[in-house]
């Protein structure tokens, strides 16, 4: 496995695709997160009042706006590093990953080098694992770089703003880590039990896409009022990624849907882990069955 | 191929092995023997099956029936593949990556020291344009970069699915001159075309597929049959009895008015001579040698290759 892995890893490292879409997300999080944010509560107006307000309340209105706005200067602060960038994994690089994940073994179908490589002696297994684990590593790299590019920005904006820098705590940063390739994992294993299964890899993306931007959400709004239904629901993937994000934020959950089910960060971790086991060895399984057309 | 290689089990044997999809068979109670050391050709039309049984022998593909071996053990075993080297149908590698690099990146697969990759790329005449991109190779290259993948491993058994389709006449002298190098010393190949001038140019032995079915299996030779002379003499009769006497005659026959005498076609002033001081009359004398394409057509019942 491991000279499959090493294998893995000089084809991955060389294609495009495994550093423009981390590129974009990088770019996302530098842009959306801080850049635009920054601006956005740099260039607040100040209020207008309307001839006659008292100067009391005048002032207490400009002190209310920038309170309001220090403390959300504050959120982009290193402080806050893990609370500012964990709601993206689920939303953001859940996608990415699984694009990442049909890439890897789908595209292999598309240039029919399963073949060329199966003869070469690796044997099923140890070549597909091998596979995972590269995939593993660009994952974990993926997670490295989104935070270092969060720390990089937060340095920036608190400099700019004269906001104190201060790290977040570092049991809270390692678990967030933790949670973010946890994230990454289940979605890409995702991607990569699809395209076993299609043998293609715009098939899988397609179908893994449309799950989880619409059908899961599809599904959390059906009109059942059922117990069991209820129950079901704390087990999808998509809402186990949310509540394992959401368990970083020290606010109450927004509650968007008011029917959401609640799940703690334990329980979210272990359906995520088991989702990815049982993606893992399901694609392992038939890949090792199938015929190699 | 010596004595003692012809007496060692074959490096590949097949026993009853049969491939369905759904209500198609593809390949039906297939028995051919590789022997250690040949070029052994594996020739057939187009969706004969010839495929299908190599992708068997890889492991790529299950069978449905039968057994098979290939260098002892199970096809696609990481055992038995590791004397192996295989190129199947149309050479795949990764279009991003450069020659070299898909070669480096099979390497590590097989687990062959780096210094091959440089080794294969010279046998194959590749090392000029190993620095450009998969996807910038012509087609030629391409079939180039497969057999230099197949040698890798340095391996005991070559597998090559018709190494020579779709390239123009140059590419195809080529890659052969390039088969008939790799093929030289212990090394077994085995080579499967359509063409069968190819076949009869590369092969030690052959075996002739047609839908799924082995249909003969032997050397080149057994198969074309003994070669001879063709006579046009009078009296007939008289001339086959003095021929079927003379030294290096493995027998006469008399063919629709003419005397086919089974011998090597370079004896042929020898026969002369023998039936002219016989008193015979002898008007015209010619070599006859089947070709393999006369043979498989035999075989096949005409069907195109």
């Amino acid at each position: 496995m491991l000279a499959s892995l090493g294998a893995e890893l000089l084809k991955i490292r060389r294609r495009p695709s495994t550093w423009v879409l981390p590129l974009i997300w990088l770019a996302i999080i530098v842009l959306l997160n801080y850049t635009l944010t920054y601006a956005l509560l740099s260039n607040v107006p100040p209020p207008t009042f309307p001839d006659g307000t008292p100067k009391a309340q005048q002032e207490r209105v400009r002190e209310q706006q920038e309170q309001f706005q220090e403390q959300q200067l504050r959120a982009l602060y290193p402080e806050n590093l893990v609370r500012n960038l964990i709601p993206g994994y689920p939303s953001v690089g859940a996608p990415i990953a699984l694009i990442l994940g049909a890439l890897t073994v789908g595209s292999e179908y598309g240039w029919a080098t399963f073949k060329t490589i199966l003869t070469q002696r690796p044997g099923r297994t140890a070549l597909f694992l091998g596979k995972l684990l590269a995939l593993g590593v660009i994952l974990a790299l993926l997670v490295a770089l989104t935070f270092a590019t969060g720390a990089l920005s937060s340095l920036v904006v608190a400099a700019l703003a004269g906001g104190q820098i201060k790290g977040p705590p570092p049991g809270e940063l390692l678990r967030a880590l933790g949670a973010g390739f946890l994230i990454l994992s289940v979605w890409a294993s995702l991607g990569a039990l699809l395209s076993t299964l299609l043998r293609s890899t715009a098939l899988s993306i397609g179908l893994g896409l449309v799950y989880s931007l619409v059908l899961e959400a599809v599904i959390f709004n059906l009109p059942i009022n059922s117990e069991s239904f209820t129950n079901a629901r704390k087990f999808f993937p998509g809402q186990n990624s949310s509540s394992l994000a959401d368990s970083f934020s020290t606010q109450a959950p927004t509650q968007l849907a008011p029917q959401t089910p609640q799940i703690d960060a334990a329980q979210a971790t272990l359906v995520l882990l088991a989702y990815t086991a049982v993606f893992v060895a399901l694609a392992v399984f038939v890949f090792s069955r199938r015929d190699v057309e | 191929m010596t004595e003692g290689e012809r007496r060692q089990p074959p490096l590949v044997e097949t026993s009853g092995l049969g491939k369905r999809y759904g209500a198609v068979t593809a390949v039906e109670d297939l028995n051919i023997s590789v022997r250690r050391g040949e070029v052994y050709g594996f020739l057939g039309p187009n969706g004969a099956g010839k495929t299908t049984t190599l992708r068997m022998l890889l492991g790529l593909v299950r069978p449905s029936s039968g057994t098979a071996t290939v260098l002892g053990g199970e096809p696609g075993s990481p055992q038995g593949l590791r004397g192996v080297g295989a190129l199947v149908e149309s050479p795949a590698f990764y279009p991003y990556l450069s020659g070299r690099d898909n070669l480096r990146v099979m390497a590590r697969y097989c687990e062959a020291p780096p210094s091959r990759v440089e080794e294969v790329l010279g046998q194959v005449e590749l090392a000029g344009r190993a620095r450009d991109k998969f996807k910038r190779y012509s087609l030629g290259m391409k079939q180039r970069l497969g057999v230099a993948g197949a040698l890798l491993k340095d391996p005991e058994l070559l597998v090559l699915d018709e190494p020579t389709n779709g390239l123009d006449p140059k590419g195809m002298a080529d890659m052969r001159a390039i088969i008939r190098r790799v093929g030289r010393g212990e090394r077994t190949v085995l080579l499967s075309s359509h063409l069968l001038g190819e076949v009869q140019q590369v092969c030690d032995r052959v075996g002739v597929i047609q839908r799924g079915r082995l249909l003969i299996e032997g050397t080149v030779e057994e198969l074309r049959g003994g070669s001879g002379i063709l006579v046009r003499v009078e009296p007939l009769e008289k001339a086959r009895e003095i021929a079927a006497g003379l030294d290096g005659v493995e027998g006469a026959q008399i063919r629709e008015g003419l005397l086919m005498v089974d011998t090597d076609p370079g004896r042929a002033a020898d026969v002369n001579a023998g039936l002219v001081s016989a008193g015979l009359r002898v008007s015209e004398l010619r070599p006859v040698e089947r070709s393999l394409e006369d043979v498989f057509l035999e075989l096949t019942g005409g069907e195109t290759v």
